[in-house]
């Protein structure tokens, strides 16, 4: 599903040059629930965005569903990103100046669909995550677990085949924390979702299929 | 996509209602200024209706001491016949103070058929439509049939006909309280306060020997190139006819220019601050924006990734700053139309309504201007970059 190649990834700033990445090759398959762990700073975030095609390698391929992404267009990623891949972050990144609602429908803007079709998918993905009374709050009203929720329900209602999560549950205590972790098991056992979330977390980790550990920016298992 | 623009402006409205604001005042301002510019423009670009160069004014005052009225008349007849006959006049004519190109008013109220309307009086002689060379629009100018008849006759623009009769036919009309008044004729307009204004209502009567004593204006056209040799000659010839009186020579281009001036110097003072104020709502539009932007780079960094391309992510910011701009000209337009549908400063409607139609594109312009940067800026975020800042 998501292939990659000796891919390095190099920061550079006016003064330092910082190797976030080195030759990281790595191969994902369809349906696979993966966890990236490692200590701070040794590039988990970098490798998770060069994935989500956030950020480009320095060097290095990519090919998600046998397609390579290397020189795709602005239009092609943002496409591609809307398609294929969902996010959810540590710190949620919903737009609080947005309903729950109107959140969770975000991506199906940047495709043609009708507001009907949007809020029928909306919620149906709030449903999923278990938010079904709290689609007309705003998201300063709710608690980090739900604010989690909702960003999942906004991952999942594209109904993307790969889902990318950068520390799902940093912000959370252990009981809403599994409580996320079940919704991402859930989904990959019931929809056949890819996931790759990166994770502090050992017994987070034990759950998924495989575990890729970093170390400086290079893969040590 | 336009519907989730509302959503979000709506879920705003508390700090997009100051940038309404702030647009809808310099809308305001900036209306005012097409107002004015539009209205001096329209009037620029009407005939003068008059020859000015070439025509000099004499100012005196009546120093006969005799009352008699016949007398008085000949005395100025005379005084007619010498300055015509120097061989570089052409013509000749006695006027009231309100000459062309001088503050100078005399106004009176003026009642027919229910309308009431303010004209300028202004007392002239026969010679006086051939010194400033103004053309009829019907009828005639006095002459010397107006001699002893019953009623008054008087000559009026084609500004007061059109305000009294609209488009029917003037001459021989009768006006006044007590239906004294008889027109004779009508003329173009004539745009007696300079360039810039526009003609109003004038209405011409004869002088009559009762009234020469108050007369205080000789107007002299002169063949061209006449120079200032001439001018002290003139003066001279007055001085000596005239004892005592104050004599004052004036060129009307000289009148022109100083009217002009007058008419100018609000309109420019009013865009020196309407500048300034554009200058600020443009740095605060730019300001506002930008800032709003910068405090949305998450919400960008995010749109990115779940699919915007980045150039939907600047046509999203720009769209955003145009509804902000259109509501707020909604909302200046009603204050606007308020104008000509009050009649407010007695200017035709079609001014505003050009003003209004400029000031709308101006605001546009103007916004598009200080989003399109930010916006474009705000595109050029990278996805990664704008999520990893919280
Ligand atoms: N935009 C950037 N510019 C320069 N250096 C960067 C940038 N983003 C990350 N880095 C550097 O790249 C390295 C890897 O960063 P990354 O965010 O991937 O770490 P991480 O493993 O996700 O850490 P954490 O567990 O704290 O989230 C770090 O040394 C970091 O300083
Ligand atoms: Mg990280």
């Amino acid at each position: 599903m998501i292939r990659l190649q000796d891919i390095e990834k190099v920061y550079r700033t006016d003064t330092v040059e910082t190797l976030a990445l080195s030759s990281i090759s790595l191969d994902i398959a369809k349906g696979e629930f993966l966890s990236i762990m490692g200590p701070s700073g040794c590039g988990k975030s970098t490798l998770l965005n060069i994935m989500g095609l956030l950020d480009a390698p320095t060097k290095g391929d990519i090919r998600i569903d046998d397609q390579k992404t290397v020189r795709l267009s602005d239009k092609q990623l943002a496409q591609f990103r809307n398609k294929k891949l969902g996010f959810i972050f540590q710190s949620y990144h919903l737009i609080n100046d947005l309903k729950v609602l109107d959140n969770v429908e975000l991506p199906m803007l940047y495709r043609s669909s009708t507001a009907k079709e949007r809020t029928q998918l909306a919620t149906e993905a709030l449903r999923k995550v278990g938010l079904s009374n709290r689609v007309k709050h705003f998201p300063a009203q709710l608690s980090g677990g739900q604010k989690q929720r909702v960003a999942i329900a906004r991952a999942i209602v594209g109904k993307p085949e790969i889902i990318l999560a950068d520390e799902p549950t940093g912000n959370l205590d252990s009981a809403m924390g599994n409580e996320i972790m079940d919704i991402l098991l859930q989904l990959n056992k019931t929809e056949g979702t890819t996931i790759v979330m990166v994770t502090h977390d050992e017994n987070m980790a034990r759950k998924t299929h495989r575990l890729v550990r970093l170390f400086d920016g290079s893969q040590v298992q | 996509m336009f519907r989730h623009l509302f959503t979000l402006i709506w879920n705003k409205k508390k700090q997009n209602f100051l940038l309404i604001t702030e647009m809808l005042i310099s809308f305001l301002v900036v209306f005012a200024v097409f107002t004015l510019v539009v209205f001096n423009y329209r009037n620029y670009r009407k005939p003068m209706g008059l020859e000015y160069e070439n025509v000099w004014v004499v100012n005196y005052n009546n120093t006969l001491k005799t009352t008699n009225a016949d007398s008085v008349m000949l005395f100025y007849e005379g005084l007619k016949q010498i300055i015509k006959s120097m061989p570089q006049v052409r013509e000749v004519s006695y006027t009231s103070a309100n000459i062309p190109f001088t503050q100078n008013s005399m106004m009176n109220g003026l009642d027919y058929k229910g309308k009431h309307i303010n004209p300028n009086y202004c007392q002239s002689d026969e010679e006086y439509k051939n010194v400033l060379q103004i053309k009829m629009k019907e009828g005639r100018w006095f002459g010397k049939e107006d001699m002893n008849v019953s009623k008054r006759p008087i000559v009026i623009n084609s500004t007061m006909k059109e305000q009294l009769f609209g488009k029917e036919s003037a001459t021989g009309k009768l006006i006044g309280d007590s239906k004294d008044l008889k027109i004779i004729g009508v003329i173009d307009d004539v745009k007696m306060k300079g360039d810039y204004t526009d003609a109003g209502a004038w209405l011409y009567v004869k002088i009559d020997t009762s009234s020469m004593p108050g007369i205080g204006r000789i107007l002299v056209s002169v063949v061209p190139g006449t120079d200032a040799a001439f001018e002290s000659r003139l003066y001279k010839t007055i001085a000596n006819t005239m004892k005592d009186s104050n004599i004052e020579i004036e060129h009307l281009t000289n009148k022109l220019k100083d009217i002009n001036y007058f008419a100018l110097v609000p309109m420019i003072i009013l865009s020196i601050v309407a500048g300034f104020l554009i200058i600020n709502v443009a740095l605060g539009l730019f300001g506002v924006l930008w800032y709003n932007i910068n405090k949305r780079r998450s919400e960008i960094g995010l749109r990115r990734a779940i699919g915007a391309t980045s150039g939907s992510v600047s046509a999203q910011l720009v769209s955003e700053a145009l509804i902000l701009a259109t509501l707020s000209l909604i909302a200046g337009s009603f204050f606007a139309i308020q104008f000509p549908l009050l009649n407010v400063f007695d200017l035709p409607a079609g001014v505003y309504l050009t003003a209004l139609a400029l000031s709308v594109v101006f605001i546009y312009i103007l916004v598009l201007i200080c989003s399109l940067y930010p916006g474009r800026q705000a595109a050029a975020i990278y996805p990664a970059v704008a999520l990893h800042e919280d």
